[in-house]
């Protein structure tokens, strides 16, 4: 089977300063990928060279066999791959008209598009706000009609920028519960996180990214190592002696 | 005083007895603006959204242009659209000189940078999510520009207002290039100018207080429309 994604000697600048460098990557279809790394580790720049939003400043990318050119039909791709942002843009009007907005794209009939419509609100728990106005709904209610959104395109793949930060756990637990079923649904799934435990909560493959290259994540000791090694809890056996 | 007064009576009465004059010249000054500010959104909106979206060699350049072009006189437009209409001018033949449609013309002129600066500006203050938003559910560049020009109707309003506000009010384009006749290209503006001249200061008042109606009623259309 060919490999989703295969990045050769991407590179990526913003002026003078490179905030990516990937000598390799390949990335397998129908995969849940945990991208990490701290604030302007490269997360955001690699989902969107990813999402086909961005253009690399070299390198060469290909998706599912064919090398993304200057020439390449992104439209054509663009609609093969959604991405989600972390402060994603909502459009004016109904919650409905909002996720119907790439249906609507692709020509698809309006009474197909109804039902797709309401199959995808309901799916993120959002059934009865259909014509409630998209701005006007909570943070997490907002990251959620933008999920549906995209889960209604049934995209190849599913890229995700921080798309548990800033929200409830209610609506966090709801968006992880999605996230973990979508590769066996034939969505191949990319998020990025500031939670390093998220990716295993989720039996994601990490990919840790610092300083725009791609290193072996740090090693997080379990919560009861930790204990028994706090400088805090050192201090408190001084003092009890 | 007493004179104010009297000329506001008899203006009032000539709009409640829709005085066919009054009535003609109303008419006459709505269609053409009407037509000319549809012309000018057509070409200045995407003018506007091309430079605020574009990178290309020149871009300051035509910003600026444009910015100068705001201030275009009216008598100059009226000039140069003279020279190109009148019998002996290029486009003589067309017959256009002294009908509406030359007046449309110059209207267009001038409202078009207008309504480009305007757009110009709503396009480059817009949410810079809209494009990716709409580029990654699928919409090609064409099809996410209309998107963005949706979400930013409000201030595609304003330039379109801007600019009917432009050529409603205008006096040098429709004198020069309508003549003002009656009854075919005597537009408000016009009337008010040589009804005055003329000593008929009731007429001129009463197309003045039409005029500001239209100002009111459009912008009063412009607020519902926001508070939705």
């Amino acid at each position: 089977m060919k490999p989703l994604y295969d990045l050769h000697g991407i590179r990526q600048e913003f002026g003078n300063r490179t905030v990516l460098d990937l000598p390799a990557l390949t990335l397998e279809s129908q995969r849940l990928y945990a991208v990490t790394g701290a604030n302007g580790a490269g997360k955001s720049s690699l989902l969107q060279i990813l999402a086909f939003l961005a253009q690399p400043k070299s390198g060469t990318l290909t998706f599912a066999g064919s090398a993304v050119e200057t020439g390449s039909d992104l439209v054509a791709l663009r609609r093969r791959v959604t991405l989600l942002s972390q402060s994603p843009y909502l459009l004016r009007g109904s919650v409905a008209e909002n996720v119907d907005y790439g249906l609507r794209v692709r020509g698809i009939a309006a009474h197909e598009r109804q039902s797709l419509v309401r199959l995808a609100l309901a799916e993120v728990g959002l059934t009865d706000f259909s014509e409630r106005r998209a701005r006007a709904l909570s943070g997490g209610e907002q990251q959620r009609v933008a999920l549906a959104r995209a889960l209604v395109l049934k995209p190849e793949v599913l890229l995700l920028d921080e798309p548990c930060a800033s929200l409830d756990s209610g609506s966090a637990a709801r968006i992880e519960m999605i996230l973990r079923q979508l590769p066996r649904r034939g969505t191949s799934v990319i998020f990025s996180t500031h939670d390093p435990q998220q990716g295993g909560r989720l039996g994601a493959i990490n990919l840790h990214l610092a300083a725009g290259q791609i290193v072996s994540p740090p090693v997080i000791p379990p919560i009861s190592l930790r204990q028994e090694k706090s400088p805090w809890l050192s201090v408190l056996t001084m003092q009890e002696a | 005083m007493d004179y104010l007064l009297t000329s506001l009576g008899a203006a009032l009465s000539m709009i409640i007895n829709l005085n066919h004059d009054v009535e003609s010249a109303v008419w006459t000054s709505l269609y053409t603006s009407l037509v000319a500010i549809v012309i000018a959104a057509l070409i200045g909106i995407p003018i506007g959204a091309a430079i605020a979206l574009g990178r290309f060699p020149g871009r300051r350049l035509l910003t600026t242009l444009l910015n100068t072009l705001m201030a275009l006189p009216t008598v100059v437009v009226g000039l140069v659209l003279f020279g190109l209409f009148s019998r002996q001018g290029p486009l003589g033949p067309l017959g256009l000189l002294f009908t509406p449609w030359a007046m449309i013309v110059g209207q267009v002129v001038l409202a078009t940078p207008i309504v480009a600066n305007y757009a110009l500006a709503a396009v480059a203050g817009a949410d810079p999510r809209i494009l990716p938003t709409a580029m990654t559910l699928g919409a090609g560049r064409l099809r996410g520009t209309w998107l963005l020009i949706q979400e930013i109707r409000f201030g595609m309003m304003a330039a379109i207002v801007a600019g009917f506000g432009r050529v409603i009010s205008e006096v040098g384009v429709a004198m020069m290039l309508g003549g003002n006749i009656r009854g075919t290209t005597r537009t408000m503006t016009t009337a008010i100018a040589l009804e005055t001249s003329k000593g008929e200061f009731a007429f001129g008042l009463a197309l003045g207080l039409v005029l500001m109606s239209v100002a009111l009623i459009i912008n009063l259309f412009l607020n519902l429309l926001q508070e939705d």
